[in-house]
């Protein structure tokens, strides 16, 4: 059944090379605040261990969403790339995974945009109640976090513009910041010795659950890469630029995890960070450690860090708009969700939607025992659900879709001659896919509520989708027939990348080619 | 929480910290820094050479139609391009079109074997192509067609044009009707 594309307005194309960095940066750059003290609590002294081994998996997936980022530069990022790669069903289960974490995302960063501004306001933190069963509830954080989202939403239904200036500035601030954390407290107050003993004692009790769970919730740390995919469609340039941007995102964020870590373990007794209110200010902690700067870098990183949270929070709301927009184009959900307010020009229906299962989020997390653990619990679900598909998407994709030109490729790939052309097999990338499905298992097997609340979400989410393309009598399982080719010129020449559309059309030019040939020989075959 | 104001300097803290940010100013460096972007006819212009992947030489055993071969090895050596080197035996129209013609068939050979060793020096690989035509222009048309060329490399005889001749109507057909890039290479005399 062919589906007819929807006529749609074009984004502009103006975001530049720092702005597409800046872009993902916003959204990478504050997972190091959330996921520093969170991966201490469990992997203790091995936590830089932990960072290295999420981190080389986050490169492999890095390098993965760089490929396909550069090579199909339209907004929507792992949703699109499986929906080309594996079809509509997988692409509609990606976009479920990316809105359970954008949603996630706008909760857990509120949530921690919180904590880090409890410094100022120690009485938030200490605020709690016993509601029924629920024993601890920290009302006060909890409270807080709402009217915070509640406040993000008022903004993004209104218009905001979003201060792409301040993400940068703010940006800026975090990376100068973080350097001048690291470079100053690895100089003038880290200690080997410390960092030794507290690795001999972790290694001398090692516990393989608590350092496997440390691991998967490093992952955190480096969720976010999608937002240079999702602005991948308004870059200028986006088969020069975003393997640029990507692979810079990419390795300065493993960098800053790595040594963080690498720092924190000199520098603090990992034992504090069993206490919730440390886990929420780990960064503020190793400030306030260094020489002669110590309190005024805290009080300093504890405003950053809330900002540059409350940023990502509010990019959560605004990138859950994206998918539900894209997911909408495709027929996966409603166009309903795409209606624009009126007065205020804005998706106001899927903003209020999404914030609101936020804010539900946080209300059912701060029932736990830990509203941080089980939102990163979930935030880590829905990532490496998101980010296997990806994975698949990629080395489907290299046998189904050989022709559009790659600008970046992972590296280390088989040659394979499949029908008149060369296919890469790309080996990282099934290295990438083994790694990421152990992650995945683990996330499934260590995290009690992830493992039940995740494939639930899905398989409500998915109760819909049935719904929604049985009534559009459209197929639940099978893909619906699109026009890529023509898609794929179209966004290449909007892109102004012409020496791909050149590559692109050489290629199909190529592959009819040899199907005239193969036609010809069937033909003389026969006669014969 | 340690206090603020102690101090404790490490080779390897300093030297961590000196790798630390170089790798992270190269990084940003690398980054701030693509190629420059290349317009839609530059684009094109550059493709379009690498995608020759069959190039046609019409070939006649002479010195100008040796470096047609030659300078098609080089348009093609890249991509590795197939080079068909066609030899068309102009039948009259007074002879029927298989009569054999020996003296010719055998000029063909030897031509097409010195145009197949200039292509072995460049380590492409070379179709011989002998076909019978009335007329030169659409033998060579016919080739294209049936081989799927891409281009065609054609040696003009410079003394032939010195001399005020036209071009040939030969190359007149292909160039008005082959529907591919036709290079027409001609070195003046002297």
């Amino acid at each position: 059944m062919a589906a007819a594309q929807p006529v749609k307005a074009e984004l502009r194309r103006d975001v530049t090379v720092w702005g597409s960095y800046m872009w993902g940066f916003a959204d990478v750059g504050a997972d190091t605040f959330v996921a520093l003290g969170l991966v201490f609590a469990y992997a203790q002294g091995a936590s830089p261990l932990a960072f290295l081994l999420a981190g080389t998996v986050y490169i492999l997936i890095g390098l993965a969403y760089t490929e396909l980022a550069s090579a199909y530069p339209v907004a929507g990022g792992g949703q699109y790339f499986a929906l080309r790669g594996l079809g509509d069903f997988w692409g509609f289960v990606s976009g479920a995974a990316l809105i359970l974490d954008y949603t996630i995302d706008i909760a857990l960063f509120a949530y921690f945009a919180v904590t880090y501004f409890a410094h100022f306001v120690p009485a938030l933190s200490e605020m709690t109640i016993a509601l029924g069963p629920f024993h601890h509830v920290r009302i006060g954080l909890a409270l807080a976090t709402l009217a915070l989202i509640a406040f993000l939403t008022w903004l993004n239904v209104r218009g905001m513009r979003e201060s792409s200036l301040l993400n940068e500035v703010v940006g800026v601030l975090v990376i100068l910041t973080e350097t001048a954390i690291i470079c100053m407290g690895l100089i003038f107050a880290w200690k080997p010795e410390l960092l030794a003993r507290q690795w001999s004692e972790t290694f001398s009790s090692f516990d393989t659950g608590q350092f496997f769970y440390g691991a998967s919730l490093a992952i955190i740390s480096f969720v976010g890469l999608e937002s240079i995919s999702q602005a991948a469609q308004e870059t200028r340039r986006p088969a020069t630029v975003v393997p640029r941007t990507s692979v810079a995102l990419i390795f300065t964020v493993f960098l800053f995890a790595l040594s963080l870590s690498v720092l924190t373990l000199g520098m603090v007794d990992w034992r504090v960070f069993l206490d919730e209110r440390n886990v929420g200010k780990s960064v503020t902690l190793v400030a306030s450690g260094l020489p002669w700067i110590g309190p005024l870098a805290e009080d300093f990183v504890a405003v950053l860090a809330a900002l540059v949270l409350t940023i990502s929070a509010n990019s959560g709301v605004m990138s859950v708009s994206r998918v539900a927009f894209s997911m909408s184009k495709f027929d996966f959900i409603s166009s309903w969700f795409e209606h624009v307010h009126p007065r205020f020009r804005t998706p106001a229906r899927t903003i209020v939607i999404f914030s609101a299962i936020g804010a539900i989020q946080v209300i059912l997390a701060s029932l736990t025992e830990s509203a941080i653990d089980t939102l990163a619990n979930m935030y880590a679900f829905g990532a490496t659900l998101g980010y296997l598909l990806v994975m698949v998407s990629l080395i489907r994709l290299r046998f189904s879709d050989p022709y559009t030109p790659r600008p970046y490729r992972v590296p280390f790939n088989i040659a394979l001659r499949r029908q008149g052309v060369t296919v890469h097999f790309p080996l990282l990338g099934l290295v990438g896919l083994i790694g990421v499905a152990s992650i995945f298992v683990i996330v499934l097997l260590t995290h009690r509520i992830a493992a039940i609340a995740g494939p639930s979400w899905v398989a409500l989410c998915f109760l819909y989708y049935a719904w929604y393309r049985r009534r559009r009598r459209l197929p639940v399982l099978r893909r619906v027939e699109r026009d890529w080719e023509s898609e794929q010129k179209a966004v290449l020449e909007s892109a102004e990348e012409y020496d791909l559309l050149e590559q692109y059309r050489l290629a199909l030019a190529e592959r009819d080619r040899w199907y005239r040939r193969m036609a010809h020989s069937a033909e003389r075959g026969l006669d014969s | 929480m340690m206090s603020p104001a102690e101090v404790h300097i490490s080779w390897l803290g300093t030297l961590l910290a000196l790798i630390f940010a170089l790798s992270l100013g190269g990084l940003l460096w690398w980054m701030l820094h693509p190629p420059a972007p290349i317009g839609p006819a530059v684009a094109r212009a550059f493709r379009g050479v690498s995608a020759l992947k069959r190039i046609l030489v019409p070939v006649k055993g002479t010195s100008y139609s040796d470096r047609a071969v030659e300078l098609a090895c080089r348009l093609g050596y890249d991509q590795q391009a197939e080079m068909i080197l066609a030899y068309i035996i102009e039948v009259p129209l007074s002879l029927p079109l298989g009569t054999p013609l020996d003296q010719e068939e055998k000029k063909a050979r030897e031509a097409i074997q010195r145009a197949s060793e200039i292509v072995k020096l460049h380590g492409l690989k070379s179709i011989p192509v002998i076909e019978r035509d009335r007329d030169v222009g659409r033998g060579v048309l016919r080739v294209v067609t049936d081989h799927d060329a891409d281009l065609v490399v054609i040696g003009l005889n410079p003394r032939r044009v010195a001399a005020g001749d036209a071009v040939g109507k030969g190359i007149e057909t292909i160039l008005r009707r082959a529907g591919i890039e036709v290079i027409i290479d001609m070195v003046p005399e002297g």
